[in-house]
């Protein structure tokens, strides 16, 4: 089978901790991902790693079929990575934040157009996008850098918190432009959250992470069942407090 | 009171700051030893004096041993050769010259006479003529007119007024010529003094802009959305030096023009004051005696010049990415810039205020620096010291292909990010 991602056997240490050990799993075409963890499970060490900026110490990951390892370069034109409380070049209109995104993706004019025109109907800001960022507050920020990540069509988007820190509006909104993204243009999403509630409104699948390992796996259904739980944060906390 | 003092304390001396501050302590200390040890050579070098003695008589012997007995130790030569040869030989930076038959014009016709002062020119650095003003000549001059009032302090002469009158040489590159060292070095002093400092705020700024300007990105992430993105890592570290680069020029020439507009308007107040054909002839005079001293710097040599300048700034750039990505945060960027700065600021005192190429062993510690060979490549040039100019040269492009290749490892390692060395990656 042709996985968007595919992730075997992938390790990390930081000197003598090891932030990441042996984590394989597969993401397919405009599925949604969900990473489960405390602070310093490893989540943002593995998006890292597939986003090429930290090189794995074990394993490998295959991007639609290009290697992290062997590959990076091909790799980065088929992702988007957004990072956790990214921010945007300040002194640019929304606008021209995305014109420049779409500038380092495509070298074709009609292509960059394209991309912007659909980066401004994802992230909804309207007139607003012609006024610097310095202007915005952090929910217009998070949906125009959520904009500029899925805009390239990229076939894995890497979102590193998405929601972190905006309200509950906000967080709905995101999450309604990450299903559609997956849904219409078949973008596959790999995001890590704290939030039980976004993982089981927005992810197709799941896995609950602790030390570095995967702890649990699954679809959202299948989680519950096999922890005979009725939410998420309930299987969440059983499978930390077990493990 | 005490909780806030605290944390706020913890927080600006982190251990960054205090190594940073270590390093400065260090490096401030190493710098005063330098500048005590090269002033201090200069003084005692001023308490030597050299005399050319063509004359030979008792009153140039009396001459010398009065020196003596003001403690001066004398150097004296008798032989009639060129005077560039003489300094040469003798590896004196200066000689006062006894005409032959001084002794007979002074004690026999009563008449006023003329003794040579001779330089050797060695550097053009402004701060070199302050060195400079204490010379043989002036000493011989003091001695001579207190044995002149011994002798005739029962005579009425007028002559005694001036009985010694001062006509001056400077040698270099083996010529010699009829002109006085500080106005040679004055008249150079216009681009001598401009370059280096154009070229210090170049650096210190390009510096500090580019180790700012990437400690902003890390703490906003978005560098690592431009790391992860389809640009090579090359084009991404190149367009970030080159931004640097063209706001640093900017800077220098905003700067840089400032300080000749400020030059020139002294230079203009002083005009005031002297006649206008006097001037002229005068600089017309210089130019000539910059030119047979071979002091003039040709067009190849100004591409030269161009070359090491380019070499610096490209190197300084490179530094300054990989201490920006070495940062933590945007406090580190503050003193992230402090290694470049104290690197410039070395040889740019040091060549402002001495010849580099004459400082004995400490000249070697400077030459590891590569900003010191474009400090001194003028001087390299106007002093015909072509190995050394080539040689900084050559020496400046391996250090920018070396630094070159670590920034760009570094912009394709953890380290940007985990600020540790990696792991050895394990076969499957």
């Amino acid at each position: 089978m042709n996985y968007a991602l595919d992730v075997q056997h992938l390790a990390k240490s930081y000197g003598k901790k090891q932030a990441v050990k042996d984590v394989s799993f597969q993401i397919q075409e405009g599925e949604i991902f969900g990473l489960m963890g405390m602070n310093g499970a490893g989540k943002t060490t593995i998006l890292r790693m597939l986003a090429t900026l930290l090189r794995p110490d074990s394993g490998d990951a295959f991007i639609a079929g290009n290697s992290i390892v062997k590959n990076p370069e091909k790799v980065r034109a088929c992702i988007s990575y957004l990072p956790d409380e990214a921010g945007a070049y300040k002194t640019m209109t929304g606008k021209n934040y995305l014109q420049f995104i779409a500038g380092l993706y495509f070298k074709e004019v009609p292509r960059q157009k394209e991309c912007v025109a659909l980066g401004k109907e994802i992230c909804g800001l309207g007139d607003a996008l012609e006024q610097k960022i310095n202007t915005y507050s952090r929910g217009m920020t998070r949906k125009l850098v959520l904009a500029r990540t899925v805009m390239t069509k990229p076939k894995l988007a890497i979102l590193d918190e998405p929601t972190s820190g905006l309200d509950v509006l906000n967080s709905l909104d995101i999450r309604k432009t990450i299903r559609k993204c997956a849904e219409e243009y078949g973008t596959a999403f790999l995001l890590s959250s704290h939030h039980m509630q976004e993982v089981s409104s927005t992810a197709h699948k799941a896995a609950v992470m602790k030390d570095g390992q995967f702890l649990a796996e699954g679809t959202p259904q299948e989680l519950l069942q096999k922890y005979q739980a009725e939410t998420l944060e309930e299987v969440f906390e059983k499978a930390v407090r077990n493990a | 009171m005490k909780n806030l003092l605290k944390k706020e304390l913890s927080e600006l001396l982190n251990k960054q700051m205090l190594l940073g501050l270590l390093v400065s302590f260090i490096l401030i200390v190493m710098l005063g030893s330098v500048m005590t040890s090269t002033v201090s050579g200069t003084l005692d070098t001023s308490g030597e004096v050299h005399i050319i003695d063509l004359d030979n008589t008792d009153f140039t012997q009396q001459i010398i041993a009065k020196l003596e007995e003001k403690d001066y130790t004398v150097k004296t030569v008798s032989e009639n050769k060129a005077y560039e040869l003489i300094l040469s030989e003798q590896n004196w930076s200066d000689a006062a010259v006894l005409p032959a038959g001084m002794t007979d014009l002074l004690y026999n016709q009563h008449q006023a006479c003329q003794i040579d002062s001779v330089k050797a020119l060695k550097t053009t650095s402004a701060m070199s003529i302050a060195f400079a003003e204490n010379s043989s000549a002036d000493y011989v001059i003091s001695v001579m007119k207190e044995l002149l009032s011994e002798t005739y302090l029962t005579e009425d002469l007028s002559f005694l007024e001036s009985p010694v009158s001062v006509v001056s040489y400077t040698t270099a590159n083996g010529k010699n010529v009829q002109a006085d060292s500080a106005e040679i070095i004055s008249s150079l002093a216009m681009f001598d003094q401009l370059m280096p400092l154009v070229l210090f705020l170049l650096i210190v700024l390009t510096a500090q802009t580019i180790i700012t300007a990437v400690a902003a990105e890390k703490t906003d992430k978005t560098l690592e959305i431009l790391l992860a993105s389809p640009v090579p890592r090359i084009t991404i570290i190149g367009a970030k030096m080159l931004a640097a680069l063209i706001t640093a020029v900017i800077y220098a020439v905003v700067y840089g023009t400032g300080f000749l507009i400020s030059m020139l308007t002294n230079v203009n107040r002083a005009a005031e004051n002297i006649d206008i054909g006097e001037a002229f002839a005068n600089l017309i005079h210089m130019q000539e005696a910059v030119r047979t001293l071979e002091l003039q710097i040709p067009f190849l040599g100004w591409v030269g010049v161009i070359v090491h300048l380019l070499l610096t700034i490209g190197i300084a750039l490179t530094a300054s990415m990989i201490l920006g990505g070495l940062v933590e945060d945007a406090k580190g960027s503050q003193t992230a810039s402090i290694p470049i700065l104290v690197c410039t600021m070395f040889p740019y005192v040091l060549s402002m205020v001495s010849d580099i190429r004459g400082m004995g062993s400490v000249k070697y510690l400077l030459y590891l620096i590569p900003f010191t060979h474009t400090f001194i490549s003028t001087s390299c040039l106007r002093f015909h010291d072509m190995g050394l100019f080539f040689g900084g040269m050559i020496y400046q492009l391996i250090f920018l292909i070396a630094i070159a290749c670590a920034a760009l490892k570094l912009y394709q390692s953890d380290i940007l990010f985990t600020h540790r060395f990696a792991n050895k990656r394990t076969k499957n």
